[in-house]
């Protein structure tokens, strides 16, 4: 009897364990797969981002996101008093976002370890950490404009935004693997459950063609320059002429990258790659290069500049309205005579004219590496009107970019060709490097030009009107421009663009600097604002490189 | 004949549930080898960030030129043949 009755309860029991298995792994089966099956997301690591010598410029760091559940919360004054204290924000600001009826409330991101564990010391109810990583830069905003930052799209994912992060973040971001796992109740994977696991692939590091050393040398002289001649913003570009390789990318002013929320949408703007100007007599030697490719004219060639030139309705005269008589060619550049580029370009011809602009690259995308970049606008052929034609020879009446200016410079001294300017000289990913070469888009000028065009151009700062601090002993080719502002289609006289490009040393250029300065308030002329900034430059890049005077 | 049968039956009884047991515990003794290496690479993760953080602290410019002020490097002591040239060729 007894025998059979606890045969009878162990069936019973049997038959409990059964039916409460069926209810759970078959009528209950989906809702509760979640509570052993845990599925997660595997994060890459975001690629970083190195100067053209592997010296760090955009690491990731640790970083937490607070988050209260309201629900286990039990002092909320208490709470928000200690929270505000830590986290330095003000009570009410949490307050507002603490709903009591939500399980889960994120309060504040991007919280850096100490300040984590500060607060774990609090030994707070109702609070918890998720692990982030987020963007570290150790040179600060050295190269705001060019990286670019790491923001967030509508789903709430990195993404990154402008200059190199907004360019590369396909390559940047990396791919997100899952991990599918069977876990205990403790969280411990169970060996003969499920597991399945797709790797993440990180993100890829970009290998800059920047120096970072050359970019503070820029910035500080920019910082400079502009307090100095009460400017009200800059742009230093500086370049390998041969390659077209961006050695530095600098404009004023910028924004803090690590909170680039607070500031204005303005400041995102990078002047050097989006800004449309009136470059002024930066322009000139592009034309002179191409009346010399043309066989128009020689270095030597005379013209009689004796006074203001009549363009249809409009007089054309030089800077300081005086004229000098019979000049040479070469001459006009070093005076940067308005009236003899006129000349020059009627013996180029308007159709010549025309065919150099498009193949120096104006109107056109340069396709540098970086996000945000504006094509310029060069009217259709037959909209331009013979002033047109005039005022393009001394750099007015067409819209460029900075870094359009100085590809077109960089070809007429680099032997000819127009480079494609780029930032990024390698990707590496996990298993492959990737090297980006060189890449030529056309040949505008031959050699001899090229060589001819040069020698003016060292003749150009040699004999300038102005007279400059250069450092001596070495031979510096490069010309002044001073540009006009135009506001609702007319000139604003008050305002200029002064602007200095320039190349060292001029026998085998090692860089190419562009230096531009809008609305200097000292004085208003590139030669007194532009060009003294310029040759502190070359002063400091001449120590940096160790080259030795030549003269 | 039915006692060998018996003993046989209990014998791999007996084996299976010790064999059971053995499974489960390594199971068990596995999988916190597994928890304790998935917690140990998120740690050496985090600590690997914070290091390569000081590494390019170290590298940056900020720190070289408050060493270069402690150690007294001055515009005095920058190179001077750029305005005096007879030192360029020295």
């Amino acid at each position: 009897m007894k025998i059979k009755f606890i045969f009878l309860l162990f069936i019973v029991f049997y038959l409990a364990i059964v039916v409460r298995l069926f209810f759970l792994q078959v009528i209950y089966a989906p809702s509760n797969k979640s509570s052993y099956l845990k599925t997660n997301k595997l994060y890459p690591v975001r690629g970083k981002i190195y100067d053209q010598k592997n010296q760090s410029l955009v690491l990731n760091q640790n970083s937490y996101q607070l988050y209260i559940e309201p629900k286990k919360v039990k002092d909320k004054e208490e709470l928000l008093q200690l929270l505000s204290k830590s986290l330095e924000i003000e009570e009410a600001s949490i307050s507002a976002k603490l709903d009591m009826s939500k399980d889960w409330v994120a309060i504040s991101g991007g919280l850096p370890q100490e300040q984590k564990d500060k607060i774990d010391r609090l030994k707070l109810k109702g609070i918890g950490f998720d692990y982030q990583t987020k963007r570290f830069y150790p040179e600060a905003s050295l190269s705001a404009h060019l990286l670019g930052f790491l923001g967030k799209d509508n789903q709430g994912e990195d993404v990154g935004y402008l200059g190199l992060e907004g360019f590369y973040n396909r390559d940047l971001r990396g791919l997100p693997g899952f991990l599918e796992t069977e876990r205990d109740i403790i969280g411990r994977p169970i060996l003969i459950g499920v597991q399945q696991r797709v790797e993440a692939e990180n993100g890829r590091d970009l290998t800059l063609t920047i120096d970072k050393n050359i970019q503070e040398i820029s910035k500080k002289r920019l910082l400079e320059g502009l307090d100095k001649y009460k400017a009200k913003k800059g742009c230093i570009i500086t370049a390998d002429p041969k390659t077209m390789a961006i050695l530095s990318l600098i404009c004023l002013p910028d924004y803090d990258l690590e909170k680039y929320y607070l500031f204005n949408e303005n400041f995102y703007k990078n002047l050097a790659i989006s800004d449309l100007y009136e470059p002024g007599s930066v322009f000139k030697p592009l034309i002179v290069a191409a009346a010399l490719e043309e066989k128009k004219i020689k270095p030597n060639d005379i013209y009689n500049e004796t006074g203001q030139v009549s363009v249809g309705e409009y007089n054309i005269k030089t800077w300081n309205d005086k004229y000098e008589g019979r000049i040479s060619m070469t001459r006009i550049l070093e005076k940067s005579s308005n009236v003899g580029m006129v000349y020059i370009g009627e013996k180029l011809g308007n159709k010549k004219i025309y065919n150099y602009l498009e193949k120096f690259g104006f109107g056109q995308n340069t396709n540098i590496d970086l996000e945000g970049e504006a094509g310029g606008y060069l009217k259709p052929k037959a909209n331009w009107y013979p002033i047109d034609y005039a005022t393009v020879t001394f750099g007015q009446g067409i819209a460029i970019t900075p870094i359009q200016m100085i590809r077109a410079f960089a070809s007429i001294i680099n032997g000819g060709y127009l480079m494609k300017p780029y930032v990024v000289k390698k990707i590496i990913s996990e298993n492959k490097v990737t090297e980006i070469k060189p890449k030529i888009d056309r040949r505008v000028i031959s050699q001899m030009t090229s060589d001819i065009i040069k020698k003016m151009l060292i003749s150009t700062v040699e004999n300038a009107e102005a007279k400059w601090d250069r450092p001596k002993g070495f031979s510096i080719g490069g010309k002044t421009g001073t540009a006009q502002v135009p506001i609702k289609g007319i000139y604003d006289t008050s305002k200029t663009i002064a602007s200095f490009i320039g190349f060292a040393p001029a026998e085998n250029p090692k860089f190419l600097t562009f230096v531009v300065l809008y609305e200097p308030q000292t004085s208003q002329w590139g030669s007194e604002t532009a060009a003294p900034l310029f040759f502190e430059i070359v002063k400091d890049l001449i120590v940096y490189y160790g080259i030795l005077p030549s003269q | 004949m039915k006692n060998i049968f018996l003993k046989t039956t209990w014998l791999i009884i007996t084996g299976l549930i010790v064999a059971n047991l053995f499974v489960v515990i390594s199971g068990i003794v596995i999988s916190d080898e597994i928890d304790n290496f998935e917690q140990k690479t998120d740690k050496f993760h985090k600590i690997n960030l914070t290091l390569e953080k000081e590494v390019a602290n170290l590298g940056s410019l900020k720190f070289a030129q408050e060493q270069a002020k402690e150690f007294g490097f001055t515009n005095s002591t920058a190179p001077q043949y750029i305005d005096q040239l007879k030192y360029a060729h020295r």
